[in-house]
């Protein structure tokens, strides 16, 4: 029976979709909730946490699982399911942070809608990590970007936010309708929307041409824009200034993320032969158009337009949304290889970036919830009025630079180690005097704290216990997987397998 | 009927719109036109995928035509919800207005 | 081998700064002025301790130390090994096992450096007790200097080796930022950034070479036999060899410093306080050239006698520059003591590189112990510079006349410093220079006799200086005590601290000068290997 095999199908889905589901109930329990008890500050964080939690434990059930469900429409694969780790972890520091924002909570501000937004986003990153297909694909960004564009603006009265949710929203409007645009060629030009139908389509009748590079750019500006790649960056400093502190964090690692997973499938599905996976390490590339190229430019103007405007910048925010914009184009670096130990890289220096940013972040917030702004000149002798706090900015600092012994330097290592591999030296070369460059920017922010104004007898900040607790998880793991690293590269070897389809 | 038409008069029509809407987003300083303009791109991948769709005795090109308007929707919404806060925080629509921050 | 608690001396000499650390930041450094008092003494002695113990160490495994065993590319004859394995990981893609390993241990190349360091971060630490500011967070940071230094100089694993190498950078940053001089931004930044620069080709180095072999370990990347053949850097002679080579190496010249890579270092020794010019004359310029010996030398040979000429005329140019930059010092508006003496850093470490460029055992021997004795000497040179610093806050060599009969003993250490520095016959450096000499003259005598005017304008310079500053007649402005109040200077000549700091030194600068073998044998049978190692492995690739 039809049917039948049908229903088995389906229940295989469901049951594979469970974290999803989990996330969707959340949010309907979190909005009643909000309705009911309207005044309570922390309740919907609290209910976001069980939810989130919930949804993290059933995600690493099924880390090994490998399986097409709902028709094709989503794959479920142990590279998806790492970045769903990743954005879920993300998600859970984020909304631990946000608790001890002032920002967010000044003038008695309700923020029932935050955390639920925060939940929504959450599953449209959790479905682009897995789609399959360029419906979903779309839904998902989609999903992610509106909910992001309010969260952008969440504190309405301040103008820069609001300024900032309005260039986010143009240029994400604009940037959906190019990928759909391109979206709609690949469909006239395959006749299939999913990943795998397009890589057969291709195969079988030997697409290439302008129109495919057209439509292909096409995609790869929309995905572009999501990791805020170099020249699809614009909207990236404006957005991390005026957006919540904790915002910022989230999209500088938590939709970067989920960009890169669709980046790398999508490019791995489509756009590779997948008849010739005998040897599951060479990937070939079908076609005459040559998208290592195409990545490689792309990634070397990202990381040093980053860091070159990292250079000058004084607000804080906007100086980690440029190195942001830096670290993406050490990552794309990875995507360039093309290869298993290619997407391994990413992987293990996107798990390196998640903890040492948000720590960098978080540092941000707690500074400013003490001095108010995040202007660099405030930083001035915090090395004395907030030794703990200092300490561990430096730490995550030392990491973004990439020095040994983080955790930052193992994702730099593993990158280099990539991208040298398959013997793109040039590339390797522009990589490592960016990170020389971007050593600048990143000492000036302790130079400030510790070597200006340094007076033994100011004043000493304290803090909550609860941000001492949320630095030390950030900053420990900083320094240990800089100095024992297996784990996390045992981790990024098993997640490396992107399901084909069937 | 539709097949009367050749598909390239379709195509080119919706890049013409496409094109149209990308002109107005980049020269458009009000940001209700900018959005106006927006929705004249996805309405041309509308055209496009809908073409492509009844060309191709495919329904997957319709289904995502829906989705599209749907999410068109929600996208407006929200969009003219953040230039209403926007007004009135700065009382002004006009993108170039808007510029507290640069570089 | 000793072991003590179970773990080998090596591993005991490397973090037990770091251990010291862990224990400094532990201990509150109080709030009101008598806690404050109390706990800065606390710091301070613990630091001394600490380096002290690290000296015994040291002490305990020269004495234990096989001078008969060869090293450098052998790794059953190394001593005081300690491998523990660190990352194993199986069946990555395409990296297949990767291992790295905690692996250490020492030959007779090392073993000087590793006493040197010794030696001076002991010595250095009384220096230190002139720090006021922070005086936690600078104990922290010597430290944890202190093991990033021992750490380079007793690594064998390549990536153990790298990560030392820059986990010193973040320490000197801030001992240089925050308790340097005026102008302490600019210095530090410039010499992070510069050694950064250096440091990122050797990592691309470290993994091309990491893809040749399938393993970090040092002494398979120097055997040829083990790289695989389809690698780019497998083979003798080959583009890639070469310019593998050259970026290792302009990373080694930024730290050495060779000139055109040395501006760095003005600014940094001017700007430093006390104690960290001494740590960086003394030891962190020793890591350039330990890691050109150790890393550049074995593991491309044929590249390095294809660039051996290149490499002597850097060691010449360094020299005559380094020289005429000091001597300039005296012509020119701003004569400050310690900017003389870092330029003479310069050239002395020039003297260095000749002597390692000629690959015959006089120029090795005469290198390495031509390092050894600028570490000594030039941190002498620092200290006392740093002595009248303390007390008349200047360092301007046109402030001073006359000090001779102000500061008498002063004087008479800070003589055989300057002697040293000269190369009188008598003290260690006389013998060092006088073996880079005869060895660069057989295989380089043009650029050696170009070179010696190195010797002669050093003369110059540091006789100049020595008259200017100690004889003639004394300003009148010092007329004084130099603490009227006699709190902290109880009469003009040298504290017990400040003894305890240079006579030391000084002792090993005669006794070396007179009986140099403890030093030179430590050594000989490494590099005679060594250069053995070189020649045969280098033009035995040429003609393959």
């Amino acid at each position: 029976m039809i049917d039948e095999i049908f229903l088995s199908q389906l229940k295989q889905s469901v049951d594979l979709f469970l974290p999803e589901t989990i996330l969707v109930a959340t949010f309907i329990i979190a909005l009643i909730f909000d309705l009911i008890y309207k005044n309570s500050r922390y309740l919907i964080a609290v209910i976001s946490i069980i939810g989130l939690v919930f949804s993290g434990i059933f995600l690493v059930n099924q880390s090994t699982s490998s399986a097409a469900i709902f028709s094709g429409m989503l794959s479920f694969d142990p590279f998806g399911n790492f970045f769903k780790i990743l954005i879920l972890l993300t998600t859970i520091i984020i909304v631990l942070m946000s608790v001890f924002s002032k920002e967010l909570y000044e003038g008695g501000r309700k923020t029932g809608e935050y955390y639920i937004l925060i939940v929504g986003m959450t599953f449209g990153m959790f479905l682009l990590a897995v789609a399959n297909n360029l419906i979903i694909v779309y839904l998902a960004i989609e999903t992610m970007s509106i909910s992001s564009y309010i969260l952008a603006g969440y504190t309405k009265e301040i103008k820069r936010a609001s300024e900032a949710s309005l260039k986010y929203v143009i240029f994400g409007a604009v940037s959906s309708g190019m990928m759909i645009y391109g979206i709609s060629l690949i469909y006239g030009l395959t006749g299939s929307l999913t990943f795998d139908a397009i890589n057969s389509a291709m195969i079988s009748s030997d697409i290439s041409g302008l129109t495919l590079l057209i439509a292909g750019l096409m995609i790869i500006a929309g995905i572009g824009y999501k990791i805020s790649a170099v020249p699809f960056h614009f909207w990236t400093p404006d957005v991390y200034e005026g957006a919540p502190i904790t915002i910022t964090a989230y999209l500088s690692v938590a939709s970067k993320a989920a960009g890169f997973a669709v980046l790398i499938r999508f490019l791995k599905v489509s756009f590779f032969d997948s008849t010739n996976y005998a040897n599951d390490e060479i990937w070939t590339l079908i076609g005459t158009i040559d998208w290592q190229i195409v990545i490689a430019i792309l990634s070397v103007l990202t990381m040093t337009l980053g860091n070159l405007v990292a250079l000058w910048q004084t607000n804080m925010k906007r100086l980690l949304a440029y190195s942001s914009i830096a670290h993406a184009g050490y990552i794309l670096m990875g995507v360039v290889v093309m290869t298993d130990i290619g997407v391994t890289s990413v992987l293990i220096y996107f798990f390196v970036y998640m903890i040492m940013n948000l720590g960098a972040f978080l540092v941000v917030m707690i500074i400013a919830n003490k001095t108010g702004n995040e202007d660099i000149q405030k930083y001035n002798g915090i090395g004395h009025k907030a030794p703990f706090v200092s300490a561990c900015m430096v730490i995550f600092l030392i990491s973004l630079t990439g020095l040994p012994p983080t955790a930052g330097f193992i994702g730099k290592w593993a990158v280099f180690t990539a991208v040298l591999k398959s013997e793109y030296i040039w590339l390797a070369v522009v990589g490592v005097l960016n990170s020389v460059v971007s050593l600048y920017y990143y000492v000036k922010i302790f130079r400030n704290m510790y070597i200006r104004n340094f007076e033994d007898d100011s004043e000493i900040y304290e803090f909550s216990p609860g941000t001492y607790i949320l630095l030390i998880i950030l900053a420990v793991p900083t320094l240990i997987f800089g100095i024992y690293f297996t784990p996390l590269l045992d981790w990024a070897e098993s997640s490396v397998k992107i399901f084909l389809g069937v | 009927m539709l097949i009367d038409v050749p598909q390239e008069y379709y195509l080119i029509l919706s890049a013409m719109m496409f094109v149209i809407g990308s002109v107005g987003v980049l020269t458009r300083r009000n940001a209700i036109i900018i959005f106006m303009s927006i929705e004249i791109m996805l309405n041309s991948v509308n055209l496009t995928f809908v073409s492509f769709a009844a060309f191709m005795g495919d329904t997957a090109g319709q289904i995502f035509v829906f989705f599209v308007m749907a999410v068109a929707a929600a996208e407006a919404a929200v969009g003219l919800a953040i230039v209403l806060a926007l007004f009135r925080n700065k009382k002004t629509i006009y993108v170039d207005e808007v510029s507290l921050m640069k570089w | 081998m000793f072991t003590i608690l179970g773990v080998g001396p090596l591993t005991w000499i490397t973090f037990l700064p770091i251990v010291s650390m862990i224990i400094l930041l532990l201990i509150p450094s109080g709030r009101d002025e008598k806690s404050k008092m109390v706990s800065h003494i606390l710091f301070r002695w613990l630091t001394v301790l600490t380096t002290f113990l690290q000296l015994l160490l040291a002490l305990a495994i020269y004495f234990n130390f096989d001078f008969g065993l060869t090293g450098i590319n052998q790794q059953s004859t190394m001593q005081f090994v300690e491998r523990v394995r660190w990352i194993e990981i199986q069946n990555l893609p395409l990296l297949g096992n990767l291992k790295i390993d905690y692996f250490v241990g020492i030959d007779g190349l090392s073993a000087p450096m590793v006493l040197l360091t010794a030696i001076v971060c002991f010595a250095a630490s009384f220096a230190s007790f002139g720090i006021e500011k922070g005086v936690k967070g600078y104990f922290a940071m010597y430290l944890l200097l202190d093991t990033g230094m021992m750490g380079v100089f007793v690594a064998l694993d390549f990536f153990l080796f790298y990560v030392f190498w820059e986990v010193m950078l973040l320490p000197m940053y801030f001992l240089i930022g925050i308790w340097g001089g005026p102008r302490k931004e600019y210095a530090a930044i410039k010499f992070f950034l510069y050694t950064l620069l250096g440091s990122v080709f050797m990592l691309l180095v470290m993994i091309a070479l990491y893809f040749a072999v399938g393993t970090f370990n040092m002494f398979d990347m120097m055997d040829p036999s083990k790289y695989d053949p389809s690698s780019i850097l497998a083979g003798a002679d080959t583009f890639w060899r070469y310019v593998a080579f050259a970026a290792l190496f302009i990373g080694f010249a930024i730290k050495v410093p060779s000139v055109p890579f040395h501006t760095w270092l003005p600014d940094a020794h001017v700007e430093a306080p006390t104690p960290i010019s001494v740590i960086l004359a003394g030891v962190l310029l020793k890591m350039g050239t330990y890691g050109m010996l150790r890393i550049s030398w074995p593991m491309f040979p044929d590249a390095v006698r294809y660039f051996q000429d290149y490499i002597a005329f850097v060691g010449m140019v360094s020299i005559v520059y380094g020289a005429l930059c000091a001597l300039g010092q005296h012509k020119v508006g701003k004569r400050d003591f310690k900017k003389l003496i870092a330029y003479s850093s310069v050239s002395h470490m020039g003297y260095v590189v000749l002597g390692m460029a000629a690959m015959n055992p006089e120029g090795m021997i005469g290198a390495i112990f031509q390092m050894f004795n600028h570490g000594i000497i030039t941190s002498m040179l620092f200290m006392i510079v740093g002595v009248i610093y303390d007390r008349a806050h200047t360092r301007g060599l046109d402030d001073f006349g006359g000090l001779a009969n102000k500061m008498p003993v002063y004087t008479g250490i800070m003589a055989i410093a300057f002697f040293g520095a000269i190369g009188l016959p008598g003290l260690s450096s006389f013998i060092s220079e006088f073996l880079v000499f005869v060895g660069a003259f057989k295989t380089y005598p043009v650029l050696t006799i170009i070179s010696g005017s190195g010797i002669i304008l050093g003369a110059g310079y540091m006789l100049w200086t020595l008259q200017k500053v100690f004889f003639g007649k004394l300003p009148e402005r010092w007329a004084g005590p130099w603490d009227p109040t006699g709190k902290k200077y109880k009469h003009d000549d040298l504290m017990p601290v400040e003894y305890a700091a240079l006579v030391p030194l000084a002792i090993i600068i005669i006794y070396l000068g007179i009986y140099p073998i403890p030093i030179t044998d430590l050594m000989n049978t490494s590099i005679n290997h060594l250069i053995d190692f070189v020649k045969t492995t280098g033009s035995f690739a040429a003609h393959l």
